[in-house]
C-alpha cells in the first residue's frame, strides 16, 4: 500500500456527517467498527484498513482527495493546450495519474545535473523577457541573432534533467499539444511532446516547455503557461531580429511584401509565420511605434490556409513507425533516456504492458508492442 | 441475486461462444452475469480490439448487451465514483503493482472493481494487478476459469463448451498464466492430468 503518511480530512467527514444529519456513532455503526476507531481517525491517531476506507468514501460520497489529506506532494501537471480547449478535472487527474506512475521510473534514470537554470523573478514585462531569454542564449552560446537549432534545445532539456518523452497522441483527437509533469519530491521533470503536431508549432512548444523547467514554481499555474509562452517567442526570436524585421517592413509600402519578409525570418528559424509578427508586434509595441500593416487576422487567414507537415510525418514518412523505429527516434533525435530507463524498469520489476499504456496514454495495441519490443 | 460482473476481457474471451451470456442465472447464489457499459466504450474506443473482435457488433450480442447492461442512477454514480478514487489512488507509488508481470489498475479496471461497492457483485478478471487490488479491498473476484467453472458445476455449461474456450484462447495466443494452471487442476476431469516434462 502507499507508504507516505496519511490522515483522514476530519473537516470533510463532519461536514458529510452533518449534511446527512449523523453522528460519529451512526457513521462507525454503519461502517462496522468501533467508535473509538472512528475517533481515532479523526484524530490523526489512526487510518482506516482498506476496507474501512472504501466504505466510508462511498458512505459519505467523497472522493479520495476529499477525503485523505497526505504527507507527500502531487505531481504537478501543466498542460500546452490546443487553441481553444479547456483543461477539465479529467484531464488533470489522468495528468496527475501518469505522473504518479512516472515516480517508480525516476530511480532508474542516469543521474542528472544538480545545478539546474532557473529564471528568477520570471517577469511579462517585455525589457526583462528579452534579459532571460538573452541569458539563455548566451549560455548556449549563440548570438542574439542566430537561429537556435532543435539541438541546442533538447541539449537544454537534457541539461536541466528534463527527460523528453515524445509521444503520438494525433493531431486532433487530444487534448494537449505538450504536457509537462514535475515530480516535486524526486525533483524530475518529464516532457510529453506530441510529435502528431504541425513543423512550425513544434519548435514553439519545445520552448514553451523549456520555460516551464526554468520556472518550477509556476507550474502548473495560468501564469506559468503565460510566461512560457512569452519566454518562448523572445527565445527564438529575440528583440534584435524583431527590430531588423520591423524596419524592413516598415519601409515597404503593402501587407503582402511585409508577409513575405515575416515569411522568409519564420522558415529560417523553424518557426510560424504567427510567432514572427507575435514578436514584432511586441517589440513595435514596447517602444510604442507605429503598427505594421498587417493585422493580427491577416496572419490567421494564412495559418488556416497554409499548415506544414507533421513532425511525425517528417520523422517517419511514409507510415506510422513500428515499436523499434519509434524507440530508436527517441534515443537519437530526442537524445531521450526515457525509453533505456523504462527498458531497465520493465526488465528489472517484470512490469505488465498496461504501464506503458497508462504511463504513455496509448492503445493497449500500441502498448503490448512496445512493451515487447523493450522486454525482448 | 449476485453479479458476476465481467471486465471487457473476459467478456471478450466468452461472450462469442457462451449463448447467451449476459443475464444467464446459475448456481445456488443465483449468480447472474453482466457488464457495464464500459465495455462498449472500450471496444468502441479501442480500434485495435474492434479489429481483432469483429463479432462484437453482431446484431444479436449487441442487442444483448443493450438490454442487460447494467444501468446505474445518479447515487449509484457517485459512490461509484467515490470508490473509483479511492481504489484508483491506491494504486499509484504502490511498487507490488509494478512487478510479477503485474500493471497498475487502470481508471476503468477500478471502475469495475467499485461496482462490488453499490451491488451485490463478484467481479471476474483476469488481470493481475487488480486481483491484488480486489485482495487488498477484500472484494470478491474471480478469475475468468473460476466462473466457467461455477456455470459448469451448475451445468449451465459442458465439457465440450469449455474445450472449445479452451482452444480459441490457444489459438488465439490469449491464454493466461491462471487458465493455463486451471487447465489441469480445475479442469482435471475434462483434460486430464499435464504431459509429464
Amino acid at each position: 500500500m502507499l507508504t507516505m503518511e496519511k490522515f483522514i480530512n476530519k473537516v470533510s467527514v463532519k461536514s458529510s456527517l452533518s449534511a446527512l444529519g449523523w453522528d460519529q456513532k451512526k457513521l462507525a455503526d454503519v461502517l462496522g467498527v468501533s467508535g473509538q476507531a472512528v475517533t481515532n481517525w479523526m484524530k490523526g491517531e489512526d487510518f482506516p484498513r482498506p476496507n474501512k476506507l472504501l466504505k466510508l468514501a462511498t458512505t459519505l460520497g467523497l472522493s479520495f482527495d476529499e477525503l485523505v489529506i497526505q504527507s507527500a506532494k502531487q505531481p504537478i501537471v501543466a498542460f500546452r493546450k490546443k487553441g481553444g480547449s479547456i483543461t477539465t478535472d479529467e484531464h488533470l487527474l489522468n495528468a496527475s495519474s501518469m505522473g504518479s506512475l512516472l515516480k517508480s521510473l525516476v530511480k532508474f534514470l542516469p543521474e542528472s545535473n544538480a545545478l539546474r537554470t532557473q529564471i528568477q523573478s520570471p517577469s511579462l514585462e517585455y525589457e526583462k523577457l528579452q534579459a532571460a531569454a538573452a541569458e539563455v542564449r548566451s549560455r548556449i552560446g549563440i548570438g542574439s541573432q542566430a537561429v537556435l537549432e532543435y539541438l541546442q534545445l533538447i541539449n537544454e532539456f537534457d541539461t536541466n534533467g528534463a527527460v523528453i518523452i515524445p509521444v503520438m497522441w494525433g493531431n486532433k483527437q487530444n487534448h494537449g499539444n505538450a504536457l509537462h509533469i514535475l515530480l516535486p519530491e524526486e525533483k524530475a521533470t518529464f516532457i510529453y511532446l506530441n510529435l502528431d503536431t504541425h513543423l512550425e508549432d513544434f519548435k514553439f512548444w519545445m520552448a514553451h516547455e523549456l520555460a516551464h523547467v526554468y520556472t518550477p514554481d509556476l507550474a502548473g499555474t495560468d501564469e506559468g503557461e503565460d510566461y512560457a509562452d512569452a519566454f518562448a517567442g523572445a527565445l527564438l526570436f529575440p528583440k534584435d531580429i524583431a527590430i531588423e524585421v520591423y524596419s524592413k517592413c516598415v519601409s515597404i509600402s503593402n501587407k503582402q511584401h511585409e508577409i513575405a519578409i515575416m515569411r522568409r525570418y519564420a522558415n529560417t528559424h523553424e518557426i510560424s509565420l504567427y510567432s514572427v509578427y507575435c514578436e514584432v508586434i511586441k517589440y513595435a509595441n514596447a517602444l510604442k511605434l507605429p503598427p505594421l500593416k498587417v493585422t493580427n487576422k491577416d496572419i490567421h487567414a494564412i495559418r488556416n490556409s497554409v499548415r506544414g507537415s507533421l513532425v511525425s510525418h517528417a520523422l517517419f514518412a511514409p507510415s506510422q513507425p513500428d515499436a523499434s523505429s519509434y524507440i530508436a527516434a527517441s534515443h537519437a533525435v530526442f537524445k531521450s533516456n526515457f525509453f533505456n530507463s523504462l527498458k531497465i524498469m520493465l526488465k528489472d520489476f517484470h512490469t505488465g504492458s498496461g504501464y506503458v499504456q497508462q504511463l504513455l496514454d496509448i492503445s493497449l495495441k500500441d502498448a503490448t508492442a512496445l512493451h515487447k519490443e523493450l522486454v525482448s | 441475486m449476485t453479479f458476476a460482473l465481467l471486465d471487457t476481457n473476459i467478456y471478450l474471451r466468452l461472450a462469442k461462444r457462451i449463448r447467451p451470456l449476459l443475464g444467464t442465472k446459475f448456481g445456488a447464489n443465483n449468480y447472474s452475469i453482466t457488464i457495464l457499459k464500459d465495455v462498449e466504450d472500450e471496444v468502441h474506443r479501442n480500434s485495435s480490439l474492434a479489429f481483432y473482435y469483429p463479432w462484437f457488433d453482431n446484431p444479436e450480442l449487441a442487442t444483448e448487451r443493450m438490454a442487460k447492461q447494467i444501468r446505474l442512477s445518479e447515487a449509484d454514480k457517485t459512490r461509484l465514483n467515490s470508490a473509483v478514487s479511492i481504489l484508483h489512488k491506491s494504486v499509484q507509488n504502490d511498487p507490488r503493482y509494478l512487478t510479477e508481470g503485474r500493471s497498475p489498475p487502470s481508471k476503468t479496471d477500478c471502475r469495475v472493481l467499485a461496482f462490488s461497492q453499490i451491488r451485490d457483485a463478484v467481479i471476474v478478471t483476469d488481470d493481475m494487478g487488480m486481483h491484488l487490488l480486489a485482495e487488498d479491498f477484500d472484494l470478491p473476484v474471480w478469475h475468468g476459469y473460476q466462473l466457467l467453472e461455477q456455470m459448469y458445476l451448475a451445468k449451465i455449461i459442458d465439457e465440450a463448451l469449455i474445450r472449445s474456450i479452451y482452444d480459441a484462447l490457444e489459438n488465439n495466443g490469449d491464454m493466461t498464466k491462471t487458465w493455463k494452471l486451471a487447465k489441469h487442476t480445475t479442469f482435471v476431469e475434462i483434460f486430464g492430468e499435464p504431459e509429464p516434462g
